[in-house]
Protein backbone atom coordinates (compact mmCIF):
# COMPACT_ATOMS: atom_id res chain seq x y z
CA UNK A 1 0.00 0.00 0.00
CA UNK A 2 2.90 1.98 0.37
CA UNK A 3 3.55 3.11 -3.47
CA UNK A 4 0.04 4.23 -3.52
CA UNK A 5 -0.64 8.39 -3.12
CA UNK A 6 -4.16 8.54 -1.19
CA UNK A 7 -4.31 8.23 2.62
CA UNK A 8 -7.20 5.24 2.54
CA UNK A 9 -8.60 6.01 6.59
CA UNK A 10 -11.31 7.64 4.82
CA UNK A 11 -12.26 5.24 2.22
CA UNK A 12 -11.26 2.66 5.65
CA UNK A 13 -13.64 4.02 8.07
CA UNK A 14 -14.50 7.53 7.61
CA UNK A 15 -11.74 9.14 9.72
CA UNK A 16 -9.26 10.96 8.35
CA UNK A 17 -8.99 13.87 5.54
CA UNK A 18 -11.82 12.98 3.17
CA UNK A 19 -11.04 11.61 0.01
CA UNK A 20 -12.62 13.87 -2.71
CA UNK A 21 -13.04 11.20 -5.01
CA UNK A 22 -14.74 8.35 -2.09
CA UNK A 23 -17.09 11.24 -1.10
CA UNK A 24 -18.28 12.15 -4.15
CA UNK A 25 -18.99 8.36 -4.77
CA UNK A 26 -20.36 7.82 -1.86
CA UNK A 27 -23.20 10.63 -2.55
CA UNK A 28 -23.83 9.14 -6.50
CA UNK A 29 -23.81 6.28 -5.27
CA UNK A 30 -26.19 6.39 -2.37
CA UNK A 31 -28.79 6.14 -4.23
CA UNK A 32 -28.78 2.69 -4.91
CA UNK A 33 -28.95 1.44 -1.21
CA UNK A 34 -30.62 -0.50 0.60
CA UNK A 35 -33.78 0.79 2.19
CA UNK A 36 -36.40 -1.87 2.16
CA UNK A 37 -37.90 -3.36 4.86
CA UNK A 38 -38.94 -7.12 5.40
CA UNK A 39 -41.88 -8.17 3.35
CA UNK A 40 -44.49 -10.18 5.60
CA UNK A 41 -43.39 -13.88 6.51
CA UNK A 42 -45.54 -16.51 5.74
CA UNK A 43 -46.11 -19.14 8.65
CA UNK A 44 -43.68 -21.25 9.49
CA UNK A 45 -43.76 -25.33 9.34
CA UNK A 46 -43.60 -26.84 12.28
CA UNK A 47 -39.93 -27.35 13.59
CA UNK A 48 -38.65 -30.92 12.16
CA UNK A 49 -38.20 -32.45 15.16
CA UNK A 50 -41.86 -32.21 15.65
CA UNK A 51 -42.16 -33.33 12.07
CA UNK A 52 -39.29 -36.01 12.68
CA UNK A 53 -41.65 -37.48 15.36
CA UNK A 54 -45.25 -37.46 13.58
CA UNK A 55 -43.42 -39.24 10.48
CA UNK A 56 -42.03 -42.14 13.32
CA UNK A 57 -45.60 -42.65 15.01
CA UNK A 58 -46.99 -42.48 11.27
CA UNK A 59 -44.63 -44.73 9.39
CA UNK A 60 -46.49 -47.97 10.55
CA UNK A 61 -49.64 -46.95 9.76
CA UNK A 62 -48.46 -45.31 6.24
CA UNK A 63 -46.22 -48.06 5.40
CA UNK A 64 -49.47 -50.29 4.80
CA UNK A 65 -51.03 -48.10 2.53
CA UNK A 66 -48.23 -47.55 0.27
CA UNK A 67 -48.51 -50.57 -1.90
CA UNK A 68 -52.12 -49.04 -2.21
CA UNK A 69 -50.58 -46.08 -3.35
CA UNK A 70 -48.15 -46.79 -5.19
CA UNK A 71 -50.41 -49.01 -7.49
CA UNK A 72 -53.30 -46.41 -8.18
CA UNK A 73 -50.10 -43.85 -8.67
CA UNK A 74 -48.96 -46.56 -11.64
CA UNK A 75 -52.23 -46.80 -12.84
CA UNK A 76 -53.21 -43.20 -12.97
CA UNK A 77 -49.78 -41.93 -14.41
CA UNK A 78 -49.63 -44.68 -17.30
CA UNK A 79 -53.42 -43.49 -17.79
CA UNK A 80 -52.65 -40.07 -17.34
CA UNK A 81 -49.20 -39.61 -19.11
CA UNK A 82 -49.91 -37.18 -22.20
CA UNK A 83 -53.00 -35.31 -22.91
CA UNK A 84 -55.88 -36.30 -25.37
CA UNK A 85 -56.10 -35.02 -28.55
CA UNK A 86 -58.80 -34.61 -30.81
CA UNK A 87 -59.53 -33.49 -34.34
CA UNK A 88 -62.24 -30.47 -34.39
CA UNK A 89 -61.56 -30.55 -38.32
CA UNK A 90 -59.48 -32.17 -41.23
CA UNK A 91 -56.95 -34.30 -39.99
CA UNK A 92 -54.70 -32.73 -37.68
CA UNK A 93 -51.47 -35.17 -36.53
CA UNK A 94 -49.46 -36.26 -33.83
CA UNK A 95 -45.82 -37.07 -34.25
CA UNK A 96 -46.72 -36.48 -38.03
CA UNK A 97 -49.30 -39.09 -38.18
CA UNK A 98 -53.06 -38.24 -39.43
CA UNK A 99 -55.45 -39.03 -36.33
CA UNK A 100 -58.93 -40.63 -36.90
CA UNK A 101 -59.95 -40.71 -32.91
CA UNK A 102 -58.81 -39.16 -30.13
CA UNK A 103 -55.27 -40.46 -29.59
CA UNK A 104 -53.28 -39.99 -26.28
CA UNK A 105 -50.54 -37.76 -27.30
CA UNK A 106 -46.97 -38.06 -25.10
CA UNK A 107 -45.07 -34.95 -23.10
CA UNK A 108 -42.27 -34.34 -25.20
CA UNK A 109 -44.55 -34.60 -28.46
CA UNK A 110 -46.15 -32.40 -31.47
CA UNK A 111 -49.28 -31.40 -32.70
CA UNK A 112 -49.54 -30.09 -35.87
CA UNK A 113 -52.44 -28.53 -38.37
CA UNK A 114 -52.47 -27.59 -41.65
CA UNK A 115 -54.77 -25.20 -43.36
CA UNK A 116 -57.34 -26.71 -43.32
CA UNK A 117 -57.55 -28.60 -39.90
CA UNK A 118 -57.80 -28.08 -36.33
CA UNK A 119 -57.45 -30.13 -33.00
CA UNK A 120 -58.94 -30.24 -29.40
CA UNK A 121 -56.14 -30.87 -26.54
CA UNK A 122 -57.87 -31.88 -23.50
CA UNK A 123 -55.26 -30.48 -20.60
CA UNK A 124 -55.64 -33.09 -17.77
CA UNK A 125 -58.81 -31.83 -16.26
CA UNK A 126 -57.80 -28.07 -15.96
CA UNK A 127 -58.97 -27.25 -19.21
CA UNK A 128 -58.61 -27.53 -22.80
CA UNK A 129 -56.67 -26.01 -25.73
CA UNK A 130 -57.82 -25.53 -29.20
CA UNK A 131 -55.42 -25.61 -32.38
CA UNK A 132 -56.04 -23.43 -34.91
CA UNK A 133 -54.97 -24.11 -38.41
CA UNK A 134 -51.35 -24.01 -39.70
CA UNK A 135 -49.74 -24.52 -36.01
CA UNK A 136 -47.56 -26.31 -34.19
CA UNK A 137 -47.91 -27.41 -30.48
CA UNK A 138 -45.56 -29.29 -28.44
CA UNK A 139 -46.60 -30.70 -24.80
CA UNK A 140 -43.69 -30.66 -22.54
CA UNK A 141 -45.03 -31.15 -18.79
CA UNK A 142 -48.21 -32.76 -17.48
CA UNK A 143 -48.03 -32.64 -13.42
CA UNK A 144 -49.45 -31.66 -10.78
CA UNK A 145 -48.98 -28.04 -10.84
CA UNK A 146 -47.97 -27.80 -14.04
CA UNK A 147 -49.04 -28.01 -17.70
CA UNK A 148 -46.78 -27.08 -19.88
CA UNK A 149 -47.08 -26.59 -23.41
CA UNK A 150 -45.03 -24.42 -26.73
CA UNK A 151 -46.57 -23.01 -29.42
CA UNK A 152 -44.02 -22.75 -32.09
CA UNK A 153 -46.16 -21.06 -34.61
CA UNK A 154 -49.79 -20.45 -35.44
CA UNK A 155 -52.85 -20.00 -33.04
CA UNK A 156 -53.88 -21.70 -29.95
CA UNK A 157 -57.45 -20.78 -27.48
CA UNK A 158 -57.19 -21.31 -24.11
CA UNK A 159 -59.90 -22.24 -21.92
CA UNK A 160 -58.15 -22.90 -18.49
CA UNK A 161 -60.07 -23.38 -15.16
CA UNK A 162 -58.09 -24.41 -12.77
CA UNK A 163 -56.36 -22.02 -10.25
CA UNK A 164 -53.80 -19.26 -11.31
CA UNK A 165 -50.06 -19.89 -12.40
CA UNK A 166 -51.02 -24.02 -13.46
CA UNK A 167 -51.28 -23.59 -17.17
CA UNK A 168 -47.82 -22.02 -19.29
CA UNK A 169 -47.42 -22.02 -23.39
CA UNK A 170 -43.93 -21.43 -24.02
CA UNK A 171 -43.66 -19.14 -27.09
CA UNK A 172 -40.58 -18.43 -29.12
CA UNK A 173 -40.39 -14.61 -27.30
CA UNK A 174 -42.27 -15.30 -23.89
CA UNK A 175 -44.02 -17.53 -21.24
CA UNK A 176 -47.63 -17.02 -21.32
CA UNK A 177 -48.79 -17.96 -17.55
CA UNK A 178 -52.32 -18.27 -17.14
CA UNK A 179 -54.14 -16.79 -14.35
CA UNK A 180 -57.53 -17.98 -14.80
CA UNK A 181 -58.59 -17.03 -17.73
CA UNK A 182 -59.57 -17.78 -21.42
CA UNK A 183 -57.62 -16.09 -24.37
CA UNK A 184 -56.31 -16.84 -27.88
CA UNK A 185 -52.62 -16.54 -28.49
CA UNK A 186 -50.74 -16.32 -32.04
CA UNK A 187 -47.04 -17.00 -32.76
CA UNK A 188 -46.04 -15.79 -36.02
CA UNK A 189 -43.12 -17.55 -38.54
CA UNK A 190 -40.83 -15.36 -36.65
CA UNK A 191 -41.68 -16.08 -33.44
CA UNK A 192 -43.45 -12.85 -32.67
CA UNK A 193 -46.52 -13.41 -30.77
CA UNK A 194 -49.75 -11.88 -29.41
CA UNK A 195 -52.01 -12.28 -26.80
CA UNK A 196 -55.63 -11.42 -26.78
CA UNK A 197 -57.26 -12.14 -22.96
CA UNK A 198 -61.07 -12.70 -22.98
CA UNK A 199 -61.79 -13.32 -19.68
CA UNK A 200 -59.50 -13.38 -16.87
CA UNK A 201 -55.92 -12.54 -16.71
CA UNK A 202 -52.94 -13.76 -18.30
CA UNK A 203 -49.11 -12.59 -17.31
CA UNK A 204 -46.25 -12.21 -20.31
CA UNK A 205 -43.28 -13.29 -18.65
CA UNK A 206 -39.52 -13.00 -20.59
CA UNK A 207 -35.88 -12.68 -18.37
CA UNK A 208 -38.04 -10.82 -15.78
CA UNK A 209 -40.05 -8.55 -18.19
CA UNK A 210 -43.48 -8.79 -17.30
CA UNK A 211 -46.75 -7.83 -18.35
CA UNK A 212 -50.11 -8.24 -16.96
CA UNK A 213 -53.05 -8.57 -19.67
CA UNK A 214 -57.13 -8.04 -18.28
CA UNK A 215 -59.85 -9.18 -20.22
CA UNK A 216 -60.29 -7.54 -23.25
CA UNK A 217 -56.67 -6.51 -23.34
CA UNK A 218 -53.96 -7.38 -25.91
CA UNK A 219 -50.53 -7.46 -25.95
CA UNK A 220 -47.44 -8.47 -28.17
CA UNK A 221 -44.41 -9.78 -27.85
CA UNK A 222 -41.13 -10.49 -29.70
CA UNK A 223 -37.74 -12.44 -29.89
CA UNK A 224 -34.93 -10.70 -27.84
CA UNK A 225 -37.25 -8.20 -26.33
CA UNK A 226 -40.11 -10.32 -24.51
CA UNK A 227 -43.45 -9.08 -23.55
CA UNK A 228 -44.83 -6.15 -24.78
CA UNK A 229 -46.93 -3.11 -23.46
CA UNK A 230 -50.80 -4.34 -23.01
CA UNK A 231 -53.44 -2.10 -23.94
CA UNK A 232 -57.64 -2.84 -24.52
CA UNK A 233 -58.84 -4.27 -27.51
CA UNK A 234 -61.02 -0.44 -27.47
CA UNK A 235 -58.29 1.68 -27.05
CA UNK A 236 -58.10 4.96 -28.99
CA UNK A 237 -56.81 4.71 -32.47
CA UNK A 238 -53.13 5.00 -32.69
CA UNK A 239 -52.35 3.43 -29.39
CA UNK A 240 -51.57 -0.20 -30.17
CA UNK A 241 -49.45 0.91 -33.09
CA UNK A 242 -47.77 3.67 -31.03
CA UNK A 243 -46.71 0.67 -28.15
CA UNK A 244 -45.27 -1.49 -30.86
CA UNK A 245 -42.66 1.17 -31.61
CA UNK A 246 -42.18 2.33 -28.04
CA UNK A 247 -42.05 -2.02 -27.36
CA UNK A 248 -39.54 -2.91 -30.15
CA UNK A 249 -37.51 -0.03 -31.72
CA UNK A 250 -34.31 1.21 -30.40
CA UNK A 251 -34.28 4.25 -28.06
CA UNK A 252 -32.65 6.20 -30.57
CA UNK A 253 -35.55 5.51 -33.13
CA UNK A 254 -36.95 9.36 -34.22
CA UNK A 255 -40.19 7.85 -34.38
CA UNK A 256 -40.61 7.14 -30.22
CA UNK A 257 -41.43 10.52 -29.67
CA UNK A 258 -44.03 11.01 -31.61
CA UNK A 259 -45.32 7.49 -30.53
CA UNK A 260 -45.55 8.36 -26.96
CA UNK A 261 -47.11 11.66 -27.60
CA UNK A 262 -50.07 9.48 -29.23
CA UNK A 263 -50.13 7.33 -26.25
CA UNK A 264 -49.70 9.72 -23.44
CA UNK A 265 -52.31 12.20 -25.48
CA UNK A 266 -54.88 9.94 -25.74
CA UNK A 267 -54.90 7.60 -23.10
CA UNK A 268 -57.90 7.62 -20.98
CA UNK A 269 -58.21 6.89 -17.03
CA UNK A 270 -58.93 3.24 -17.93
CA UNK A 271 -56.01 2.91 -20.24
CA UNK A 272 -53.71 3.82 -16.60
CA UNK A 273 -52.60 0.15 -16.78
CA UNK A 274 -50.83 0.71 -20.24
CA UNK A 275 -49.30 3.82 -18.99
CA UNK A 276 -48.42 1.80 -15.83
CA UNK A 277 -46.23 -0.98 -17.64
CA UNK A 278 -44.51 2.13 -19.64
CA UNK A 279 -42.97 3.33 -16.36
CA UNK A 280 -40.32 0.84 -15.88
CA UNK A 281 -39.74 0.75 -19.85
CA UNK A 282 -38.19 2.84 -22.15
CA UNK A 283 -35.53 5.92 -21.62
CA UNK A 284 -35.75 7.85 -18.17
CA UNK A 285 -36.87 10.90 -20.25
CA UNK A 286 -39.79 9.19 -21.35
CA UNK A 287 -40.38 7.53 -18.24
CA UNK A 288 -40.35 11.03 -16.58
CA UNK A 289 -43.54 12.02 -19.18
CA UNK A 290 -44.98 9.09 -18.68
CA UNK A 291 -45.19 9.13 -14.98
CA UNK A 292 -46.80 12.96 -15.29
CA UNK A 293 -49.65 11.97 -17.24
CA UNK A 294 -50.54 8.56 -15.58
CA UNK A 295 -50.12 11.06 -12.16
CA UNK A 296 -52.67 13.19 -13.88
CA UNK A 297 -54.52 10.43 -14.51
CA UNK A 298 -54.50 8.29 -11.49
CA UNK A 299 -52.64 10.02 -8.49
CA UNK A 300 -50.27 7.95 -6.95
CA UNK A 301 -50.22 7.01 -3.89
CA UNK A 302 -49.27 7.82 -0.52
CA UNK A 303 -45.01 7.57 -0.55
CA UNK A 304 -45.10 6.53 -4.43
CA UNK A 305 -43.20 9.55 -5.37
CA UNK A 306 -41.60 10.39 -8.88
CA UNK A 307 -37.75 9.76 -7.41
CA UNK A 308 -38.70 6.33 -6.21
CA UNK A 309 -41.19 5.44 -9.59
CA UNK A 310 -38.32 6.68 -11.52
CA UNK A 311 -35.56 4.98 -9.84
CA UNK A 312 -37.41 2.12 -10.75
CA UNK A 313 -38.64 0.95 -7.10
CA UNK A 314 -41.06 -1.84 -7.73
CA UNK A 315 -42.93 -1.52 -4.78
CA UNK A 316 -43.92 1.61 -5.76
CA UNK A 317 -44.94 0.61 -8.83
CA UNK A 318 -46.96 -2.23 -7.04
CA UNK A 319 -48.50 0.33 -4.74
CA UNK A 320 -49.63 2.60 -7.70
CA UNK A 321 -51.14 -0.85 -9.35
CA UNK A 322 -52.97 -1.55 -6.62
CA UNK A 323 -54.12 1.96 -6.80
CA UNK A 324 -55.58 1.59 -10.75
CA UNK A 325 -58.63 -0.28 -9.18
CA UNK A 326 -57.90 -3.44 -11.05
CA UNK A 327 -56.67 -5.74 -8.91
CA UNK A 328 -53.87 -5.82 -6.25
CA UNK A 329 -50.54 -6.79 -7.48
CA UNK A 330 -50.01 -8.96 -4.51
CA UNK A 331 -52.03 -12.02 -6.31
CA UNK A 332 -49.28 -11.97 -9.00
CA UNK A 333 -46.70 -11.58 -6.63
CA UNK A 334 -47.87 -13.88 -4.11
CA UNK A 335 -48.15 -16.70 -7.53
CA UNK A 336 -44.87 -16.00 -8.91
CA UNK A 337 -42.66 -18.71 -9.11
CA UNK A 338 -39.75 -19.79 -11.53
CA UNK A 339 -41.02 -20.68 -15.02
CA UNK B 1 -12.29 -15.47 -4.13
CA UNK B 2 -9.80 -12.89 -5.69
CA UNK B 3 -8.83 -9.99 -4.09
CA UNK B 4 -7.18 -11.47 -0.36
CA UNK B 5 -6.99 -14.86 -1.08
CA UNK B 6 -6.09 -15.41 2.20
CA UNK B 7 -9.05 -13.83 3.52
CA UNK B 8 -11.29 -16.31 6.04
CA UNK B 9 -14.42 -15.94 6.87
CA UNK B 10 -14.74 -15.62 10.52
CA UNK B 11 -17.62 -13.78 12.44
CA UNK B 12 -17.21 -12.42 16.02
CA UNK B 13 -17.84 -14.23 18.27
CA UNK B 14 -20.62 -12.02 20.47
CA UNK B 15 -21.92 -11.61 16.88
CA UNK B 16 -22.24 -15.24 15.54
CA UNK B 17 -23.81 -16.11 19.43
CA UNK B 18 -26.24 -13.48 18.96
CA UNK B 19 -27.12 -14.59 15.16
CA UNK B 20 -27.35 -18.07 16.48
CA UNK B 21 -29.40 -16.94 19.71
CA UNK B 22 -31.98 -14.98 16.84
CA UNK B 23 -31.88 -17.78 14.67
CA UNK B 24 -33.35 -20.43 17.34
CA UNK B 25 -35.95 -17.57 18.27
CA UNK B 26 -36.44 -17.10 14.85
CA UNK B 27 -36.81 -21.11 14.29
CA UNK B 28 -39.90 -21.22 17.11
CA UNK B 29 -42.11 -18.94 14.70
CA UNK B 30 -40.07 -15.27 15.91
CA UNK B 31 -40.81 -12.93 13.40
CA UNK B 32 -39.26 -10.22 15.02
CA UNK B 33 -35.84 -12.23 15.53
CA UNK B 34 -35.41 -12.47 11.80
CA UNK B 35 -36.77 -9.24 11.32
CA UNK B 36 -32.89 -8.43 13.50
CA UNK B 37 -31.67 -10.72 11.34
CA UNK B 38 -33.06 -8.74 8.35
CA UNK B 39 -31.77 -5.47 9.86
CA UNK B 40 -28.09 -6.74 10.15
CA UNK B 41 -27.75 -8.63 6.96
CA UNK B 42 -29.89 -6.91 4.60
CA UNK B 43 -27.45 -4.47 3.45
CA UNK B 44 -25.03 -7.09 2.92
CA UNK B 45 -27.53 -9.86 1.26
CA UNK B 46 -28.68 -6.03 -1.05
CA UNK B 47 -24.93 -5.34 -1.74
CA UNK B 48 -23.94 -9.46 -2.87
CA UNK B 49 -27.26 -8.71 -5.14
CA UNK B 50 -26.30 -5.29 -6.48
CA UNK B 51 -22.91 -6.14 -7.34
CA UNK B 52 -24.29 -9.52 -9.94
CA UNK B 53 -27.87 -8.88 -11.09
CA UNK B 54 -30.23 -5.95 -12.85
CA UNK B 55 -30.94 -3.35 -10.36
CA UNK B 56 -34.62 -3.47 -10.77
CA UNK B 57 -34.74 -7.03 -9.80
CA UNK B 58 -32.60 -6.44 -6.40
CA UNK B 59 -35.66 -5.42 -3.95
CA UNK B 60 -37.25 -8.37 -5.18
CA UNK B 61 -34.40 -10.82 -4.90
CA UNK B 62 -33.25 -9.62 -1.34
CA UNK B 63 -37.32 -10.19 -0.23
CA UNK B 64 -36.61 -13.97 -2.30
CA UNK B 65 -33.33 -14.29 -0.30
CA UNK B 66 -34.90 -14.23 3.25
CA UNK B 67 -37.68 -15.42 2.41
CA UNK B 68 -35.86 -18.92 1.10
CA UNK B 69 -33.53 -18.61 4.88
CA UNK B 70 -37.00 -18.12 7.04
CA UNK B 71 -38.15 -21.17 4.86
CA UNK B 72 -35.06 -22.97 5.39
CA UNK B 73 -33.96 -22.26 8.86
CA UNK B 74 -33.82 -26.19 9.91
CA UNK B 75 -31.52 -26.64 7.51
CA UNK B 76 -29.06 -24.55 8.82
CA UNK B 77 -26.64 -26.51 11.16
CA UNK B 78 -24.78 -23.87 12.84
CA UNK B 79 -27.33 -21.32 14.19
CA UNK B 80 -24.08 -18.69 14.65
CA UNK B 81 -23.33 -19.54 11.39
CA UNK B 82 -26.06 -17.33 10.06
CA UNK B 83 -24.01 -14.54 8.09
CA UNK B 84 -22.21 -16.73 6.13
CA UNK B 85 -25.45 -19.08 5.27
CA UNK B 86 -27.50 -16.09 4.31
CA UNK B 87 -24.66 -14.48 1.66
CA UNK B 88 -24.30 -18.14 0.15
CA UNK B 89 -28.05 -18.02 -0.55
CA UNK B 90 -27.73 -14.58 -2.00
CA UNK B 91 -24.54 -15.32 -4.06
CA UNK B 92 -26.47 -18.82 -5.15
CA UNK B 93 -29.67 -16.67 -6.43
CA UNK B 94 -28.00 -13.33 -7.94
CA UNK B 95 -26.19 -16.71 -9.80
CA UNK B 96 -29.80 -18.05 -11.03
CA UNK B 97 -31.29 -14.88 -11.37
CA UNK B 98 -28.15 -13.81 -14.02
CA UNK B 99 -27.99 -17.54 -15.52
CA UNK B 100 -31.94 -16.42 -16.17
CA UNK B 101 -31.41 -13.02 -17.69
CA UNK B 102 -30.03 -13.55 -21.12
CA UNK B 103 -29.58 -9.93 -21.50
CA UNK B 104 -28.05 -7.29 -18.58
CA UNK B 105 -28.75 -4.17 -19.92
CA UNK B 106 -29.39 -1.06 -17.64
CA UNK B 107 -32.18 1.62 -18.76
CA UNK B 108 -29.62 4.38 -20.33
CA UNK B 109 -28.61 6.77 -17.90
CA UNK B 110 -27.40 9.41 -20.56
CA UNK B 111 -30.65 10.35 -22.19
CA UNK B 112 -31.69 13.12 -20.08
CA UNK B 113 -30.28 16.85 -19.68
CA UNK B 114 -27.77 17.93 -17.39
CA UNK B 115 -27.64 18.50 -13.84
CA UNK B 116 -29.61 16.15 -11.81
CA UNK B 117 -29.35 14.17 -14.71
CA UNK B 118 -26.12 13.99 -15.09
CA UNK B 119 -25.44 13.38 -11.30
CA UNK B 120 -27.76 10.03 -12.44
CA UNK B 121 -25.41 8.88 -15.31
CA UNK B 122 -22.41 9.31 -13.34
CA UNK B 123 -23.76 6.91 -10.77
CA UNK B 124 -24.83 4.55 -13.10
CA UNK B 125 -21.37 4.74 -14.75
CA UNK B 126 -19.63 4.40 -11.03
CA UNK B 127 -21.80 1.23 -10.30
CA UNK B 128 -21.09 -0.50 -13.50
CA UNK B 129 -17.69 0.65 -12.62
CA UNK B 130 -17.77 -1.23 -9.77
CA UNK B 131 -19.43 -4.26 -11.34
CA UNK B 132 -16.33 -4.73 -13.77
CA UNK B 133 -14.20 -5.35 -10.67
CA UNK B 134 -13.34 -9.18 -9.48
CA UNK B 135 -15.55 -10.31 -6.84
CA UNK B 136 -14.30 -9.54 -3.39
CA UNK B 137 -13.15 -6.38 -4.88
CA UNK B 138 -16.97 -5.50 -5.86
CA UNK B 139 -18.88 -6.32 -3.35
CA UNK B 140 -16.33 -4.68 -0.37
CA UNK B 141 -16.95 -1.69 -2.67
CA UNK B 142 -20.55 -1.91 -2.87
CA UNK B 143 -20.84 -2.31 1.00
CA UNK B 144 -18.68 0.60 1.57
CA UNK B 145 -20.05 2.84 -1.13
CA UNK B 146 -23.43 1.90 -2.06
CA UNK B 147 -24.45 0.78 1.70
CA UNK B 148 -22.61 3.02 3.48
CA UNK B 149 -20.66 0.50 5.72
CA UNK B 150 -17.38 1.30 7.66
CA UNK B 151 -14.70 -1.05 6.84
CA UNK B 152 -15.12 -2.15 10.60
CA UNK B 153 -18.42 -3.02 9.65
CA UNK B 154 -17.78 -4.76 6.77
CA UNK B 155 -15.53 -7.22 8.23
CA UNK B 156 -18.23 -7.77 11.08
CA UNK B 157 -21.08 -8.39 8.54
CA UNK B 158 -19.23 -10.53 6.33
CA UNK B 159 -16.87 -12.47 8.57
CA UNK B 160 -14.10 -11.13 6.42
CA UNK B 161 -10.98 -10.20 8.68
CA UNK B 162 -10.25 -6.51 9.00
CA UNK B 163 -7.25 -6.80 7.21
CA UNK B 164 -9.09 -8.67 4.87
CA UNK B 165 -11.48 -6.21 4.01
CA UNK B 166 -8.67 -2.98 4.35
CA UNK B 167 -6.93 -4.76 1.48
CA UNK B 168 -10.03 -5.51 -0.66
CA UNK B 169 -10.87 -2.16 0.09
CA UNK B 170 -7.76 -0.50 -1.16
CA UNK B 171 -6.91 -2.66 -4.23
CA UNK B 172 -10.43 -2.66 -5.44
CA UNK B 173 -10.69 1.73 -4.74
CA UNK B 174 -7.68 1.88 -6.80
CA UNK B 175 -8.92 -0.38 -9.58
CA UNK B 176 -12.20 1.72 -9.93
CA UNK B 177 -9.98 4.89 -9.70
CA UNK B 178 -8.30 3.67 -12.78
CA UNK B 179 -11.48 1.92 -14.55
CA UNK B 180 -13.45 5.75 -14.33
CA UNK B 181 -10.91 7.80 -15.84
CA UNK B 182 -10.87 5.33 -18.84
CA UNK B 183 -14.52 6.01 -18.68
CA UNK B 184 -14.67 9.53 -18.62
CA UNK B 185 -11.18 10.47 -19.57
CA UNK B 186 -8.70 12.49 -17.00
CA UNK B 187 -9.13 15.20 -15.60
CA UNK B 188 -6.73 18.01 -16.52
CA UNK B 189 -4.26 18.30 -14.20
CA UNK B 190 -5.02 15.39 -12.02
CA UNK B 191 -2.42 12.54 -11.50
CA UNK B 192 -3.80 9.14 -11.36
CA UNK B 193 -2.73 7.02 -8.30
CA UNK B 194 -1.51 4.48 -10.77
CA UNK B 195 0.45 6.65 -12.80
Amino acid sequence: MNDDRWNDDYLWDGRGTPDEEIVRLEARLARFRHRAALAPLPPRRAPARFAVQAALQLAAAAASLVLVAAAAWFAFTVRSSGWTVQALAGAPAVAGTAIATPSRVPIGETVTTDGRSRARIDVSTIGFVDVEPDSRVRLLASRAGEYRLALDRGEIRARIWAPPRRFFVNTPSSTAIDLGCAYTLRVDEHGAGRVLVESGWVAFEHNGRESFIPQNAVCATRPGAGPGTPCYTDAPAGIEAALTILDFSSTDDVRRAAALETVLSRARVKDAFTLWHLLSRGTRAERERVYQRLASLVPPPAGVTRERILAGDRRARDAWWNALGLDTASWWRIWKRKW
Amino acid sequence: MIGDRTAVTRFPAGQAAEDGRLVRSARAGDESAFARLYDRYGRVVHALLLARVRREDVDDLVQDVFLTAWRRLEDLRDPAAFGGWIATIARHRATDAHRRAAEFVELPADVAGPGAASDEAEAHAALDAIRSLPDAYRETLMLRLVEGLTGPEIAQRTGLTPASVRVNLHRGMKLLRGTLERVRGPEPGKVSPDT
